[in-house]
């Protein structure tokens, strides 16, 4: 078979001209199909899917102070100086549960102090790093020495180091030897006590060396955030899921644009807070924008 | 060789392929090239999408916030304002990018207006907004 085609082409070499010109072809035939009718199939299917997207604002509102559950602990406290007598972190997790753990100064000459540290997780999938305004940190302990004061700091991300800077109330706390109270405020320098992924570091410590070998039980120590500013509702009508990428809030006088980041899956209703956005006063709208580049609308006052 | 040499029949129909084969891989590739071009261009064209997310009136200005949703980049060759073409601020914007672009105009409160925004490749935007009260 290929001796035959091999003779024929030999004895008639126009032959090769059209072979030349088929393939040639060839090459052309795929190129437009590639170039004009697959990227035409593409660009079909994203304006499809454009039109199958159904985004609603169902509710924008001003919302006050909420506060989270508590984050606690999930591993061991590190006792940097002292030691852990008793009882487990675990014991830490729930207030007023009849259970804590017990800390003890240690010698440290000619005195005694106490300084120890958890790690505390701020879950930032369900209260975004932009809704949060502030961050509490409350501790409920009893303390077997009444003679010195007692922090709470936590890990300064930016100076790289533990300190209460910015914290509402930093003188600290006096123990009564009874079950007491501890709760500070981050005001709005929480941002640099967690990193972006809502991680957190907490310490309690005393005033510095004393006389005396004060033992510390921890009933509870735990983290929350809390949330305030504008909550925007938004529903997802549509097949397919929605990539929220831009916000805006317009009024007779400002068009405020803000840059968001939100997946709202098919059918789902999510609620939105922004700490840094606050309503105009009298009427405004607010405009939502998706990737694929649809639109809702709400209008307010 | 001294039989090719000698024996000069034979040369003319290998100048004749030759030279056959030579025309037919020139023109394929004039056409090729052509091909190339013309649907890299279709190509481009078809790969537009763009928006206008918003609408400012501002004194002595139109403000629009334009994004582009597309897979290509697109510049902004034109803006007309009620049929009227307008200068504005050069803006070129890469894919799933967005940027505002300000058009000089003169407008009336209360008013409607036509604004069309085309790209250097010919999409095109139209659309009616009603200027502040």
């Amino acid at each position: 078979m290929w001796t035959t085609t091999g003779l024929q082409l030999k004895r008639d070499r126009r032959g090769v001209s059209n072979i030349i010109v088929v393939v040639l072809s060839l090459v052309i035939i795929i190129a437009i199909t590639s170039n004009v009718i697959l990227w035409s199939y593409q660009m079909n299917q994203l304006d499809w899917e454009r039109m199958r997207e159904d985004m609603k604002i169902r509710n924008v509102t001003h919302v006050n102070a909420t506060r989270s559950f508590w984050s606690v602990v999930h591993s061991e406290y590190a006792a940097n100086i002292g030691s852990l007598i008793g009882g487990t972190y675990e014991d830490t997790q729930v207030a007023n549960d009849g259970t804590w753990e017990t800390f003890q100064e240690e010698a440290k000459a000619p005195r005694y102090i106490l300084d120890a540290n958890g790690t505390f997780i701020i879950d930032v999938s369900a209260y975004p790093v932009r809704s949060i305004s502030t961050v509490e940190i409350q501790l409920r302990y009893r303390a077997s020495d009444a003679g010195e004061l007692w922090y709470l700091k936590a890990f300064n991300w930016t100076a790289n180091g533990f300190n209460d800077s910015g914290f509402n109330y930093t003188a600290g706390h006096k123990p009564t030897k009874g079950w007491d109270e501890y709760a500070v405020n981050l005001t709005d320098q929480w941002r640099s006590y967690v990193q972006d992924e809502g991680r957190m570091l907490v310490k309690f410590c005393d005033e510095g060396n004393d006389a005396v070998k004060t033992r510390v039980d921890i009933d509870f120590l735990g983290v929350r955030v809390v949330t305030s500013g504008t909550q925007f509702t938004f529903r997802n009508e549509g097949a397919s899921t929605a990539h929220l990428v831009s916000l805006w809030i317009n009024n007779s006088t400002s068009h405020q644009h803000y840059d968001i980041n939100i997946i709202v899956n098919s059918a789902e209703t999510l609620n939105y807070t922004r700490a840094d956005i606050s309503l105009p006063s009298g009427q405004y709208i607010v405009r939502i924008v998706t990737d694929r580049g649809n639109s809702a609308v709400y209008l307010g006052s | 060789m001294r039989r090719v040499l000698w024996d000069r029949r034979g040369i003319t129909p290998v100048l004749s392929n030759i030279l056959l084969m030579a025309i037919a891989v020139a023109g394929m590739s004039i056409a090729i090239t052509a091909t190339y071009v013309i649907t890299t261009n279709l190509r481009e064209t078809m790969g537009e999408r763009f928006i206008i997310e918003d609408v400012w009136f501002k004194d002595g200005e139109i403000a629009m916030y334009l994004r582009n949703t597309g897979k290509m980049p697109i510049k902004v060759a034109a803006v007309y304002v009620n049929h009227t073409a307008q200068s504005f601020t050069s803006l070129q914007l890469d894919v799933d990018s967005h940027g505002w672009l300000s058009v000089a105009y003169s407008w009336i409160s209360d008013s409607s207006y036509q604004i069309r925004v085309v790209t250097s490749r010919g999409t095109q935007i139209v659309d009616y907004y009603r200027s502040p009260a």
